[in-house]
């Protein structure tokens, strides 16, 4: 059996800024997955990006500067 | 004697409404197709019509299906296969019985505008997966079949369904208008009368 992944989550002020920094990883081709903001997160009913926890880091740079994002928590 | 069916030519659903025609009046069928969608449409309608099945691929491109009915010919309320009886076991409590039924008929979610609604339906679907009980049945028609296309954003998420037991059905026809045939990637090909049957037999339908 494969560990299983671990992820973070990106959280942004709206969700036009999750669409949008939806569409820049989609450009470069980073896998991620647009998914409902998890509850123990956060009773908004917003939408979140989800990221391997290893591509933290290269998310954040990328999106620098181009979105701005509220937080990242690990899942 | 066995009646023969030839249903080589012929479009999904035509082949299964014969046989299906033809196993209510004969004892024994058999039938020849030109199609693995349609092999597998009979294979499931004689699950559910007690018959006996084989399938012998002839030439390249021809199947040889063998029917036999092995008791009365069953009637079909919606309750005569084995995954309808796992569904009861999930079904919610309360008089109700039957299963989950989940409908994406749209490759959105709502109207309104186009890009909230893709996430949206992305959303949804993914938040499907942590459903109590998991839906038993998901019916994907008219562009909701793209979700089930090999580029869809949910494919993921549905195929992890499908591993966990939920039955995905996607429309045939619908699959066929789109020019989707060889992009299906998860669920299987099915027609109008599994989908309605599996609507009218369903406890509760959820449509996003």
């Amino acid at each position: 059996m494969m560990e299983p992944q671990k992820f973070a989550v990106f959280l942004f002020p709206s969700v036009r800024h999750a669409m949008t920094a939806e569409k820049i990883l989609r450009d470069e081709e980073i896998a991620h997955t647009l998914i409902p903001i998890p509850r123990h997160i956060s009773e908004d009913c917003g939408v979140c990006l989800r990221v391997g926890i290893d591509r933290q880091d290269q998310v954040a740079a990328i999106l620098q500067g181009a979105v701005t994002w509220e937080k990242i928590v690990p899942l | 004697m066995p009646v023969t069916v030839d249903a080589r030519g012929l479009a999904c659903p035509q082949p299964v409404i014969l046989v299906k025609k033809s196993i209510e009046e004969n004892e024994e069928v058999t039938v020849f197709v030109d199609n693995d969608t349609a092999v597998e449409n009979i294979r499931r309608l004689a699950a559910k019509a007690a018959c006996k099945f084989s399938v012998t691929e002839r030439d390249a491109g021809t199947w040889e299906i063998a029917l036999k009915r092995t008791g009365a010919a069953v009637q079909l309320p919606g309750g005569a296969n084995a995954r309808e009886d796992e569904m009861s076991s999930i079904a919610v409590s309360g008089k109700e019985t039957g299963p989950l039924v989940v409908i994406l008929s749209d490759n959105r979610m709502g109207r309104g505008d186009d890009a909230l609604g893709d996430v949206l339906v992305r959303s949804f679907i993914h938040t499907l997966l942590q459903l109590k009980p998991q839906p038993a049945v998901i019916i994907c028609y008219n562009a909701g079949v793209k979700l089930a296309a090999r580029d869809s954003a949910v494919l993921d998420d549905l195929q992890q369904m499908e591993k966990a037991g939920a039955d995905i059905l996607v429309c045939g026809t619908c699959v066929n208008y789109f020019g989707l045939g060889d992009q299906v990637a998860v669920g299987h090909i099915s027609n109008m009368y599994d989908i309605a049957e599996t609507m009218a037999g369903a406890a509760r339908l959820v449509r996003p």
